[in-house]
C-alpha cells in the first residue's frame, strides 16, 4: 500500500466476502426448497423471499467488491490519495444500511416485486445517493489528477457512470408489464453485458499490467477495442430479451444477429489475458493465486457468458428454452466466471498489498478453495443444464404439466445440492484464506516496491 | 487514437443511437400489441398486487422471473377464471401435495384485480410464445368429444391429485378405469359437490365450471373403462 486512503478498499472487500458467504447459504436454502416440496418455512421465508435475498446479495457483494477495487485501482493508477476517504466510508455505510433494510423488508413483504430489483423505492433512492457519492469521489480524484489520468481509469469511470444511469430505469412503477420489462432489461442486461463488462475489462487490464508487467500501451489498446465491441454488440443485443414480451417481431432479427456476436469481445479478452500471462510470466514477483483466479476467470467468463449465452440466444432455440433451468445454468456460470471469480482475483491481488503480506506462493487452503469452488460450480451448472433439457423436452415439447415435470428433474436438483455444499465449503476456505491475507502484520510503513517500467508523471 | 479505434468508437455510438430509435418505435407498437387501452384501474391494481407479494420471485411471467412455479402468462386462458379464483382463495385446496404456494388470504377485491391482470397478460401478443407442445399423444382411438374432455381434465389440474396411466398425483384414486365403476351422473355430482359423497373429501368443488365443460369432462371419464 502506498496511499493511506487505499485502506477503504479493504473495508469494501471484507464486507463483500462476508456477504458472499451469506449469498451461498441462501443458495443452498433455495435448492432444498426445490427438492422437498413440503416447506416448513413457507410462511416465514418462502421461496420468493429466499431467492430475492440470494440474488440481491449476489449483486450487492459484487458491487462492493468492484467499488472497493476501484478505489484501490484509481489511487494506484493516478498515484494519489482518494479525494475523500471519509466519503468512501459514508458511502459504504449507506450501502450496508440499505442492504440490511432491503433484506429485513423482504421478510415483511416490503417489496418492489421485480426480480433483482426487489428493493423498495426508498431503498433504491438511498442506493442512488451512495452511487452519486461514489461517482463524485472517484470523479473528483480524477479531476484533481487529470494530468496522470490513464485510459484505463477513464474507461472504468465510464463503466461506473453507465452502471448508475441504467439503474435509474429500474426505479419507476409502470402500468404496462411489457414496458416495465422492456426497461427492466436496461438494468439487468445493460449491466452484465455492458457497464459491468467495461468495469471488468479495465480492472483486468490494470491487474494484468500490475501482476505481469506487460506494457501499458499494448494492454490499453486492447481494452479499448474490447470495450467498444462489447457495446457495439451488447446494446442492440438487448434484443435477445425482446423476443416474447409483447415487443415487435423485428427484434427476432436484431436481437439474434447482434447478441450472437457478443461472445467475440469476450473471446478477445480471454485470448488477451492468456497471451499476456504466458508472455510475462517471469517479469515480476508472481502472485500465484491471484494469477490463477484471473486466468480461470477469463476462461469461465467465456464459457458461461459466451458459450452458454450463445447456446440459447437464437430465437429458434430460445423459444423452447426461455425461462427454464437452462437460463439458471447460464446465469450461475456467467455471473461466477465473469464477476465472482474476478472479484476473488482482485481480492487476492489487493488485500495482500494492503497488508504487506507475501503472496509469492499461495497457501494450501487457497488452492483447495480454488479447485473445490470451480469444480463444484461446474457440476452445479451441468446439473442445472441437464435439468433444463429434461424440462424443455417434457414440458415444452411433450406438454407435460409443470409440477409433474419438476418431479422428473429432482435427481438433478439433488446433484446441485451436493455440488453446492462442496461450493459452500470452498467459500469458507477462500474466506479464511483472504481474511488471513487481509490482516496487516507490520503496521504503518509503505512497502517498497520495484517498478520495472517508468510511468510518466511518477 | 489509431484509425481502427476511431472507426470502432463511431460505430459504437451509432449503434447506441439506433437502439434508442428502435426503442421509440417499439414502445409505440407495443401499446397495440399489449392492448394498452385495456389497462383498466383494476388491471393496474392487479399488477401492483403481483409486485407487492413478489409473485415473480417464484413464478415466471412472459418467461421472466424464477423457475420454482409455473409460468402464468397463459394461466387465465388455460385454467379459466373460476379455477383461478378458487385457486387464489386457497392454493393448497387445489394442490395439496407437492410444491406449495403461500396462502395470502387475499380479499375478494384483490382476487378480482389479480384475475383481471392475468387476463390482460394472457392477451399480450408474445410472437407465439410459449410454443404449443408437440403433444402428449391422445389415448388411442379417442373420439373428439373425449379429446375435449381430456383437455378440460388437464386444464383444471385434476392430475394434481389424481393419476391416470401412471402419471399425475398420488392423493386421490387413480382414474385410468374410472368409467368401469362410476356413472356419468355420479361423476357430475362429484364435480359439483364432492362432500355429498364423502363429507371429509379434500377434493374442491368444480361446480363453477361451464356446463359444456362439465359434460365433456364427464363423457371423457365414463369412457375410461
Ligand atoms: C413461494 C412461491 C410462490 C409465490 C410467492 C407465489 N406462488 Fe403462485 N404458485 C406457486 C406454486 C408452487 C404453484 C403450483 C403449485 C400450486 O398450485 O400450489 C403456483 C401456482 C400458481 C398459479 C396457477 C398456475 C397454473 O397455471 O397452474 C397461479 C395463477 C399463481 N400461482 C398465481 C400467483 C400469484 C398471483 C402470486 C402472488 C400473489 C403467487 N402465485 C405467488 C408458488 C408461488
Ligand atoms: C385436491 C385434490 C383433488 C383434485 C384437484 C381433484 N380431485 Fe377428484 N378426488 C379427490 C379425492 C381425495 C377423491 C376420493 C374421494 C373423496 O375423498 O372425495 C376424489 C374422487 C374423485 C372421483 C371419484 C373417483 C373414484 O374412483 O371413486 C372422480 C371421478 C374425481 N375425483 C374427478 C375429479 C376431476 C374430474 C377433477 C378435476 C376437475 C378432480 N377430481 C380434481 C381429490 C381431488
Ligand atoms: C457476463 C456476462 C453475462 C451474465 C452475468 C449473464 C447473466 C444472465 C442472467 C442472470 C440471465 C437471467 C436473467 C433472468 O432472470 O431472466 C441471463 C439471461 C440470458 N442471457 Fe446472459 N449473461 C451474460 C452474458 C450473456 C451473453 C454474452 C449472451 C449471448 C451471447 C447471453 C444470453 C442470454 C440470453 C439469451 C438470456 C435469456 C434466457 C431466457 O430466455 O430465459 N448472456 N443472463
Ligand atoms: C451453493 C451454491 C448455490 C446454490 C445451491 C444456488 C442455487 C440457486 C437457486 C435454486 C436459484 C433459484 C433459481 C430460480 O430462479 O428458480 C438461484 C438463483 C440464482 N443464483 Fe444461485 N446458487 C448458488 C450459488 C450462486 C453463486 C455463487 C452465484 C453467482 C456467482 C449465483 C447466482 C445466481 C443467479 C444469477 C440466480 C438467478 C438465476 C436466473 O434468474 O436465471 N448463485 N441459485
Ligand atoms: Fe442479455
Amino acid at each position: 500500500m502506498r496511499y493511506k486512503s487505499q485502506t477503504i478498499a479493504r473495508e469494501y472487500l471484507v464486507a463483500a466476502l462476508l456477504l458472499f458467504l451469506l449469498q451461498v447459504v441462501f443458495g443452498l436454502l433455495n435448492i432444498t426448497k426445490y427438492i422437498w416440496g413440503y416447506d416448513p418455512l413457507l410462511n416465514i421465508i418462502p421461496f420468493n423471499v429466499s431467492r430475492a435475498i440470494h440474488i440481491n446479495l449476489l449483486v450487492f457483494w459484487l458491487l462492493l467488491a468492484l467499488m472497493g477495487a476501484t478505489y484501490y485501482m484509481v489511487a494506484d493508477e493516478l498515484k494519489t490519495e482518494i479525494y475523500s476517504a471519509k466519503l468512501g466510508r459514508v458511502q459504504l455505510g449507506i450501502l450496508l444500511a440499505s442492504g440490511v433494510a432491503a433484506i429485513v423488508g423482504y421478510l415483511f413483504q416490503w417489496n418492489f416485486g421485480m426480480p433483482f430489483l426487489e428493493q423498495p423505492t426508498v431503498v433504491k433512492l438511498a442506493i442512488v445517493v451512495a452511487a452519486l457519492i461514489f461517482l463524485a469521489n472517484i470523479g473528483l480524484t480524477m479531476f484533481k489528477n487529470h494530468h496522470t489520468l490513464t485510459r484505463m481509469t477513464a474507461t472504468l469511470l465510464g463503466g461506473m457512470v453507465m452502471l448508475a444511469v441504467m439503474f435509474l430505469f429500474g426505479i419507476p412503477f409502470m402500468d404496462n408489464l411489457s414496458t416495465q420489462y422492456y426497461y427492466w432489461w436496461w438494468v439487468i442486461h445493460l449491466w452484465v453485458e455492458g457497464a459491468w463488462e467495461l468495469i471488468a475489462a479495465s480492472l483486468v487490464g490494470w491487474a494484468l499490467i500490475k501482476v505481469t508487467g506487460v506494457s501499458r500501451q499494448r494492454i490499453e489498446g486492447w481494452v479499448f477495442a474490447e470495450v467498444c465491441l462489447v457495446l457495439l454488440t451488447g446494446v442492440i443485443g438487448t434484443g435477445h430479451h425482446y423476443y416474447w414480451i409483447g415487443t415487435p417481431r423485428y427484434w427476432l432479427w436484431w436481437g439474434a444477429i447482434f447478441s450472437a456476436a457478443e461472445p467475440i469481445p469476450i473471446l478477445m479478452m480471454l485470448v488477451d489475458t492468456v497471451r499476456h500471462m504466458l508472455g510475462a510470466r517471469t517479469l515480476r514477483t508472481v502472485n500465484t493465486l491471484g494469477l490463477a483466479w484471473l486466468g480461470a476467470s477469463a476462461f469461465v467468463h467465456f464459457m458461461g457468458a459466451g458459450v452458454w449465452g450463445f447456446g440459447q440466444t437464437l430465437p429458434q432455440i430460445n423459444r423452447w428454452t426461455h425461462g427454464t433451468q437452462i437460463t439458471a445454468s447460464h446465469g450461475h456460470f456467467a455471473f461466477w466466471g465473469a464477476y465472482g471469480m474476478l472479484a476473488i482475483a482482485l481480492m487476492y491481488i489487493i488485500l495482500p498489498e494492503l497488508s504487506g503480506q507475501s503472496t509469492e506462493h499461495g497457501s494450501k487452503v487457497g488452492f483447495t478453495a480454488f479447485v473445490s469452488m470451480n469444480f463444484s460450480m461446474i457440476f452445479m451448472v451441468m446439473a442445472l443444464l441437464i435439468a433444463g433439457i429434461v424440462q424443455v423436452y417434457f414440458q415444452r415439447v411433450l406438454g407435460m404439466e409443470y409440477l409433474q415435470t419438476q418431479g422428473h428433474m429432482r435427481l438433478w436438483y439433488e446433484v446441485v445440492l451436493v455440488a453446492g455444499s462442496v461450493f459452500f465449503v470452498g467459500t469458507l476456505l477462500v474466506l479464511w484464506d483472504l481474511l488471513r491475507l487481509a490482516r496487516t502484520l507490520p503496521v504503518g510503513e509503505p512497502i517498497p516496491e520495484t517498478e520495472p517500467e517508468a510511468i510518466p508523471g511518477d | 487514437m489509431p484509425r481502427t479505434h476511431k472507426i470502432l468508437w463511431i460505430a459504437t455510438l451509432f449503434s447506441a443511437f439506433a437502439f434508442l430509435g428502435m426503442t421509440v418505435d417499439s414502445l409505440h407498437r407495443m401499446s397495440a400489441r399489449t392492448h394498452a387501452d385495456q389497462l383498466s384501474a383494476q388491471v393496474v391494481e392487479g399488477k401492483r398486487l403481483w409486485q407487492h407479494y413478489d409473485c415473480n420471485d417464484c413464478h415466471t411471467i412472459l418467461g421472466i422471473g424464477a423457475y420454482y412455479a409455473p409460468d402464468v402468462t397463459k394461466s387465465f386462458a388455460q385454467r379459466g377464471e373460476p379455477w383461478l379464483r378458487k385457486f387464489l382463495q386457497n392454493p393448497a385446496a387445489m394442490y395439496p401435495a407437492g410444491r406449495q404456494m403461500p396462502n395470502y388470504h387475499l380479499s375478494g377485491a384483490q382476487i378480482d384485480s389479480l384475475v383481471a391482470y392475468l387476463g390482460w397478460v394472457s392477451r399480450i401478443d408474445t410472437n407465439g410464445w410459449p410454443p404449443a407442445p408437440e403433444g402428449m399423444a391422445p389415448a388411442q382411438g379417442a373420439a373428439s368429444a373425449e379429446l375435449a374432455g381430456s383437455k378440460v381434465y388437464l386444464a383444471q389440474g385434476c392430475n394434481a391429485c389424481h393419476s391416470m396411466q401412471g402419471s399425475g398425483g398420488a392423493l386421490a384414486p387413480d382414474l385410468t378405469h374410472v368409467g368401469s365403476r362410476r356413472s356419468k351422473a355420479w361423476i357430475l355430482q362429484q364435480l359439483d359437490d364432492p362432500r355429498r359423497n364423502n363429507v371429509q373429501s379434500i377434493m374442491p368443488s368444480f361446480g363453477q365450471l361451464a356446463t359444456g365443460d362439465k359434460q365433456q369432462l364427464a363423457d371423457y371419464l365414463v369412457s375410461l373403462k
